[in-house]
C-alpha cells in the first residue's frame, strides 16, 4: 500500500478526541474523498496528515517512509505533501509565477521556470503567468492553488474543501476538470468535503467520517458513471 | 514527549523562552532582596514618608486617568462622528503631543510662569502682578493629561471607526435618544479600547521620573530614585519598588475584574458610521481640541524656539551632533532588536494556543508595566551578577580586566530598553499577524519552505505595515526615554533626553531648548510618518467571481 494510516488519534483539549482510531490504506494514484459534516474532524485529519498538527497517537507511512510514529514526527516543510487550502492561501504579494516558484527551490534553477510553464499548461492558464491573485476569478485561483501544490511533485496531494468558495455552475465544471488533472499526474490524493456530489464525481473511494470516527466507505465505479 | 519537545523547539520558541527568562530572572533577583533585613532608611521611610508617597501616587494616577480618558474619548468621538473643516488635519495632529515628553513640557511651563518668566513679566508690564506656582500636583496632572491623552485618543478612535452603524441605527429605531445611544451603545462598545488607553496612560505616569522630580512631587518613582541615589540604600529602593509593583498589579487586576466575562466582538461585516455635520453648540468641539493642541504642542514648541536663540549651544555644535548620533544610533539599534524579537514572539504565539504559551507571552511583555526606576534596579543588579559570573572568562581575554564589564557598557541600557518596550512592538506585530491569519504560512510550510524562508518571504512582506508601525512607535518611545537612560547609561554617555534633563536640572533651560527641540522634531516626524503611512502592505485579497 502506498499510504498507510494506522490508529490515528488527535485532540485539541485532553479527553476531547477530534480524531479517534483512524486507519486507512490507499493505493498509489488513488483519490479518496473524506465526507463528513462540519465538526466531524475531516479538516483536522488533513492538518494531521500534512504535519501542521501533531497526532496524539498513531502512525502515518507514505511510500514506505514513516512520517509519524511514536518516536518520529516529520515537520510539515519536510513531508513533501502538497495541500490546496480552503481559501487557496495564494500569497497575495506574489504573482502567479512567483507563487508557483515558491515551492520549487529544491529544483535546479534551470528547471524551475520550465516546471512553472508545464504546470500552467496543464491547467490552461499560461497567459496568467504575471497576474496577481486578486486579478483572478475564484475558479482561476483554485486552479493556480492546485498547480502550486502539484509543482514540487509531492508524494500526496491534500485538498481541503476545494469547492467551498465557488458558485454552483463553476463548481460543476471544475469538478470534472480537477479529477482529470489529478488522474493525469497520477498523484495519490485525499480531499475533504461535506458535499456528496463532489465526493462522488471526483473520488475513487469515499470514506465517511462522523465525530472523528470512520463509519463507512463506498467504492465509486467511474466506468459505470460514464455509461 | 521527546518527539513533541523536538518539534516545538524552533527558533521562535527558543527566543521566546529566553525573552521570558531575561525578564523573570532580574525581577526575582530583586524580589528575594525584599526579605533582607530592613535598614534604618527603610524604617524612616515607612514611618514618615510611605503614606505620603501612596497618597500622592494614588491622587496622581486617579486624576490623570480620569481626565485623559475624558479628553481622549472626546477627541476621538469628535473626529470620528462629525464632519467639519480641517477634520483630517486635526485628526492626525491630535497625536502630536505624544512627541513632547512630559518632563520637557514641565520645564517649559515652569519657566514661562516663574517669577521672571514671560507670562508674569508681561502681566506686570500691563500692571497686573500675579505670582503663579506651577510646580504643584495640579499642574503635574494637567501636564500628564496633555502629553498622554493621545494614547487614549488613538486606541479609542480606531475602535470608534470600526463600530458598526447598524448597532447605532438599531438603538435609534428602538427609541433611544442620542445621549442614550452614546452611553448605552457607543461607549460600552469602545470600552476595551478606552480602558486599554487609560491603562497605558497610568503606566506611563507611574514610570515618569523627569517631571515629578522637577516639580518635587513625592510619588513612588521619585522616592525610589531618592532611596537609591540620595540615601545609597538599594534595599529600601527595592522595597519601594515592590510596593509600586503592587499598585501596578492592583490597577491591572481591577481592569480585568471590571471587564469580567464580557466580550465586545463585532460582526465581521461592519458598515462604518456616517459622520454628521456639526450643529449648534457642537460647533465648539473643534475649537476645544485646537485649544488643547495649542497648549499641548504649539506653545511648548514655540517657547523652546524662542529660548533657542539665547542658547550658547548651537544646533550644529559638535556636542549636539554627538548627542543626535548617540540618541539615534541607540534608538535604532534597540528598535531593530525589539522588532526582531517581537516577530519571534508573535510567531511563537501563533498556532495552537496553550495556557503555558499565554502566560509566558504575558511574562515577556511584562516590562511595559514595570516602572523605569524598578526595571533599572532589576537590570543593574542582574548585570552586576552576570559580570561576577563571567569574570573568569573576562580574565582569559584580558588578565588586567576589572570586575565590571557588561554593567559599564551600553549593553545594559539596550537590554533595559528591550525589556521595557517589547510589549509595544509585540502588540502591533501580533495584531498584523492576526489580520493575515495562518493559511499563508501553512501553505508555505506545505511547499517545503523552511521556517526562516517562510518568515522572510511570506510573513514579513504581508505584515510589513505592522512592522513599520511597531518600529516607529518603539523608536519614539526609546528616543524620549528618561528614567532608564539616567540610571543605566555609562559614565559620560548622554542621549538627547538625558542631556535635556541635565541642563534643566541645572536651571539651564535655554541650553536645554536645542536638544529638546531636536527630540520633539524627530518624534513629530515619526508621528507624521505613522499617521500618513498608507496601508500598502494590507494586500486586500479580492475575488472576482
Amino acid at each position: 500500500m502506498y499510504v498507510k494510516i494506522e490508529d490515528l488519534g488527535f485532540s485539541y483539549v485532553k479527553k476531547e478526541r477530534v480524531l479517534d482510531n483512524i486507519s486507512l490504506s490507499m493505493r498509489e494514484g488513488e483519490i479518496v474523498a473524506i465526507l463528513g459534516s462540519s465538526g466531524s474532524g475531516k479538516s483536522t485529519l488533513l492538518r494531521v496528515l500534512s504535519g501542521l498538527e501533531m497526532p496524539s497517537k498513531g502512525n502515518i507511512v507514505i511510500n514506505e517512509e514513516t512520517l509519524c510514529a511514536s518516536d518520529i514526527f516529520v515537520d510539515a516543510e519536510k513531508r513533501q505533501v502538497g495541500m490546496v487550502f480552503q481559501d487557496y492561501a495564494l500569497f497575495p504579494h506574489m504573482n502567479v509565477e512567483k507563487n508557483i516558484l515558491f515551492g520549487l527551490s529544491h529544483l535546479p534553477k534551470s528547471c524551475r521556470k520550465e516546471r512553472v510553464n508545464e504546470m500552467l499548461e496543464m491547467i490552461h492558464m499560461t497567459e496568467k503567468l504575471k497576474s496577481y491573485p486578486h486579478e483572478l476569478s475564484g475558479g482561476q485561483q483554485q486552479r493556480i492553488a492546485l498547480a502550486r501544490a502539484l509543482a514540487p511533485n509531492p508524494k500526496i496531494l491534500l485538498l481541503d474543501e476545494p469547492f467551498s468558495n465557488l458558485d454552483a455552475d463553476l463548481k460543476l465544471k471544475i469538478r470534472k476538470e480537477l479529477r482529470q488533472i489529478i488522474k493525469k499526474t497520477h498523484i495519490t490524493s485525499i480531499f475533504v468535503t461535506h458535499d456528496y456530489d463532489d465526493a462522488y464525481d471526483i473520488a475513487d473511494r469515499i470514506i465517511y467520517l462522523e465525530n472523528g470516527h470512520i463509519v463507512d466507505e463506498t467504492v465509486v465505479d467511474h466506468n459505470q458513471i460514464k455509461q | 514527549m521527546f518527539k513533541r519537545l523536538k518539534v516545538k523547539l524552533n527558533i521562535f520558541t527558543i527566543t521566546s523562552i529566553l525573552a521570558g527568562l531575561f525578564i523573570i530572572v532580574p525581577l526575582l533577583n530583586i524580589l528575594v532582596r525584599i526579605f533582607e533585613r530592613p535598614s534604618d532608611v527603610w524604617i524612616h521611610i515607612r514611618t514618615y514618608l510611605l503614606v505620603e508617597y501612596l497618597q500622592n501616587t494614588v491622587i496622581l494616577i486617579t486624576f490623570v486617568a480620569l481626565l485623559s480618558g475624558l479628553l481622549g474619548f472626546f477627541a476621538a468621538f469628535t473626529v470620528t462622528r462629525f464632519e467639519f473643516k480641517g477634520r483630517k488635519t486635526l485628526a492626525w495632529m491630535l497625536i502630536l503631543p505624544l512627541a513632547v515628553p512630559s518632563y520637557i513640557m514641565g520645564y517649559v511651563y515652569a519657566d514661562m510662569f516663574s517669577f521672571i518668566g514671560i507670562v508674569p513679566r508681561t502681566l506686570r508690564d500691563v500692571g497686573i502682578d500675579i505670582r503663579f506656582n506651577v510646580m504643584t500636583m495640579r499642574s503635574a496632572i494637567i501636564i500628564f493629561v496633555l502629553t498622554l491623552y493621545p494614547y487614549v485618543y488613538m486606541l479609542t478612535r480606531s475602535a470608534l471607526n470600526k463600530q458598526n452603524a447598524s448597532y447605532i441605527e438599531s438603538a435609534r429605531l428602538l427609541g433611544a435618544s442620542k445621549m442614550k445611544v452614546l452611553w448605552r451603545v457607543v461607549l460600552p462598545l469602545a470600552r476595551p479600547a478606552l480602558v486599554a488607553g487609560i491603562l497605558l496612560v497610568v503606566l506611563e505616569t507611574l514610570n515618569d521620573y523627569g517631571l515629578v522630580a522637577f516639580f518635587n512631587i513625592q510619588v513612588f518613582s521619585f522616592a525610589i530614585f531618592n532611596a537609591w541615589f540620595s540615601f545609597g540604600d538599594v534595599v529600601s529602593a527595592i522595597r519601594l519598588s515592590a510596593v509600586l509593583m503592587v499598585i501596578v498589579f492592583v490597577v491591572v487586576f481591577l481592569e480585568r475584574a471590571v471587564r469580567g466575562k464580557r466580550r465586545y466582538h463585532l460582526s465581521s461585516k461592519t458598515r462604518p458610521v456616517k459622520r454628521t455635520p456639526l450643529r449648534g453648540y457642537q460647533n465648539i468641539y473643534p475649537f476645544i481640541l485646537w485649544g488643547v493642541l495649542v497648549f499641548a504642542f504649539f506653545i511648548p514648541v514655540l517657547y523652546l524656539i524662542y529660548l533657542a536663540q539665547f542658547s550658547r549651544v548651537g544646533f550644529f555644535d559638535l556636542e549636539m551632533i554627538y548627542l543626535i548620533i548617540n540618541s539615534l544610533s541607540i534608538a535604532l539599534f534597540a528598535t531593530a532588536l525589539i522588532v526582531i524579537i517581537a516577530v519571534m514572539l508573535a510567531n511563537f504565539a501563533r498556532g495552537r494556543s496553550s495556557s503555558f504559551k499565554k502566560s509566558w507571552l504575558k511574562i515577556t511583555n511584562l516590562g511595559y508595566a514595570i516602572p523605569g526606576a524598578v526595571l533599572a534596579i532589576a537590570v543593574n543588579i542582574f548585570f552586576i551578577n552576570t559580570d561576577q559570573i563571567l569574570y573568569p572568562i573576562y580574565r582569559l581575554f584580558n588578565p588586567e580586566t576589572g570586575r565590571l564589564v557588561l554593567s559599564l557598557s551600553l549593553a545594559m541600557l539596550v537590554f533595559a530598553y528591550v525589556l521595557r518596550f517589547m510589549a509595544i512592538g509585540y502588540n502591533s506585530i501580533e495584531a498584523s499577524y492576526d489580520k493575515i491569519g495562518e493559511s499563508f504560512t501553512e501553505a508555505a510550510y506545505a511547499l517545503r519552505a523552511s521556517k526562516l524562508k517562510t518568515l522572510l518571504m511570506v510573513d514579513v512582506p504581508l505584515i510589513k505595515t505592522g512592522l513599520i508601525s511597531a518600529a516607529i512607535i518603539v523608536f519614539i518611545d526609546v528616543v524620549k526615554e528618561l528614567p532608564l537612560t539616567l540610571i543605566l547609561r555609562p559614565a559620560d554617555y548622554n542621549t538627547m533626553a538625558s542631556k535635556v534633563y541635565e541642563y534643566a536640572s541645572d536651571e539651564m533651560l535655554t541650553e536645554a531648548s536645542i536638544p529638546a527641540l531636536i527630540l520633539i522634531f524627530i518624534s513629530s516626524l515619526m508621528v507624521f510618518l505613522l499617521t500618513h503611512m498608507k496601508a500598502k502592505g494590507g494586500f486586500t485579497f479580492v475575488r472576482k467571481n
